[in-house]
């Protein structure tokens, strides 16, 4: 028998995303292809949709 | 004195704290504990009575007399990186990283035996209780004949989970959802259900506590919308205002689970009362300064670099 609560699971439907930032190791921040930190560009972050409160990473689930 | 981040690389919410830093000039050493061993690189000697300990990665140094804090925001798992990844591996690579850190008088957001207490839902709840706040009947229960009456009892129940979705590809969510007194309840005995009196909502709150400062904000919800976390319903989240009893219950609740970042999500009913509905001591926060202009990663970052350290060393009598 199935544990009542996972009946109310279902498929994400999220896909991995590519980010349009890589990691600066120097920097020890995300930057963009002009170098730029990636968090100066605010619309950029709310697209990507990577700081919500479900964009939990595979390890963590504290969101 | 050096701020450590333990995050992965791609945490962008990580980032804006990051550059705050920068801004501030703070020192601050950024590591994802599963880049240890290979990336990063560790030693820690007990000798002469004396603690000394160091970690490097992507030239960054850092020593453990000069660790200021820590913030441990999305951690992978110790040596998940490595050549040759294993549960053993990881458990030493642990016993490694988290003793030597544990050994250092550093301030914790937050100390991990603090953070996984505080991930227990009853637990959250019984504090919610104790600090003031109006918490929503709720049962946790393998009896499917508890489960009945309790939603017999409140007529409109949500379920939800304690632990979040199963892990694992392909990925799974499992939103707060709605349900009924004539729910087929017999599958509890199969796993505890976590069953909460549904609190029909004009909001939600999502209220940012960075130690003892609060950023509260407020999305307005659709008619009959459970879970606020899925779906786009187009409101945005704004500043709200927090009322004086709601702060004094953060306060109360944050010290009693000795935490010094905590995001709560309230359901804002119609007659304008926040119930509890769970603490996160992990919660993101990213998304309501991007929307809202609060300047939570400053207070984060501000937290990080001026925290007085630990004095108190751990076994020493």
């Amino acid at each position: 028998m199935r544990p009542f609560t996972l009946n109310y699971a279902f498929p994400s439907g999220l896909t991995t995303m590519v980010t349009p930032y890589s990691f600066d190791a120097a920097r020890q921040l995300n930057v963009l292809p002009d170098g730029r930190p990636a968090v100066m560009d605010r619309e950029l972050l709310l697209a990507a949709g990577t700081t919500t409160s479900t964009a939990g990473s595979q390890t963590h689930f504290d969101d | 004195m050096t701020v450590l981040i333990l995050t992965s690389e791609e945490d962008v919410t990580a980032d804006m704290v990051v550059a705050r830093l920068h801004t501030a000039g703070a020192p601050v050493m950024r590591l994802n504990p599963a880049d240890l061993p290979g990336k990063a690189v560790l030693s820690a000697d007990y000798a002469h009575g004396d603690f000394d300990g160091h970690l490097s990665v992507n030239g960054h140094v850092l020593s453990m007399g000069g660790l200021r804090s820590v913030w441990v925001r999305r951690p992978g798992e110790p040596a998940a990186h490595a050549a040759h990844p294993s549960p053993w591996l990881t458990a030493e690579t642990r016993q490694a990283l988290f003793g030597m850190l544990y050994s250092a008088p550093a301030r914790w957001m937050n100390h991990p035996r603090d953070a996984d207490r505080a991930r227990l839902k009853p637990w959250q709840l019984r504090v919610a209780h104790l600090s003031g706040f109006a918490v929503p009947p709720t049962v946790f229960t393998t009896s499917p004949r508890l489960a009945r009456e309790f939603a017999e009892e409140h007529r409109d129940v949500v379920v939800k989970s304690a632990s979040g979705p199963p892990p694992g590809e392909p990925g799974v969510a499992l939103p707060t959802t709605l349900i009924g007194p004539d729910t087929d309840f017999s599958a509890v005995a199969a796993g505890p259900a976590l069953l909460q009196r549904y609190v029909p909502k004009r909001a939600d709150i999502r209220l940012t506590c960075v130690g003892q400062q609060l950023f509260a904000a407020r999305k307005a919800a659709d008619p009959g919308q459970v879970d606020g976390r899925y779906g786009d319903t187009g409101h945005p989240w704004e500043p709200v205002a927090v009322p004086g009893r709601i702060a004094a219950a953060v306060r109360e609740y944050v010290a009693l689970a000795s935490l010094a970042y905590a995001a709560f999500d309230f359901a804002e009913d119609e007659e304008g009362v926040w119930w509890f509905l769970e603490c996160n001591q992990g919660g993101q926060f990213g998304f309501v300064e991007l929307e809202t202009g609060q300047p939570i990663s400053a207070a984060v970052a501000h937290w990080l670099a001026h925290c007085t350290a630990d004095r108190r060393v751990p076994g020493r009598r």
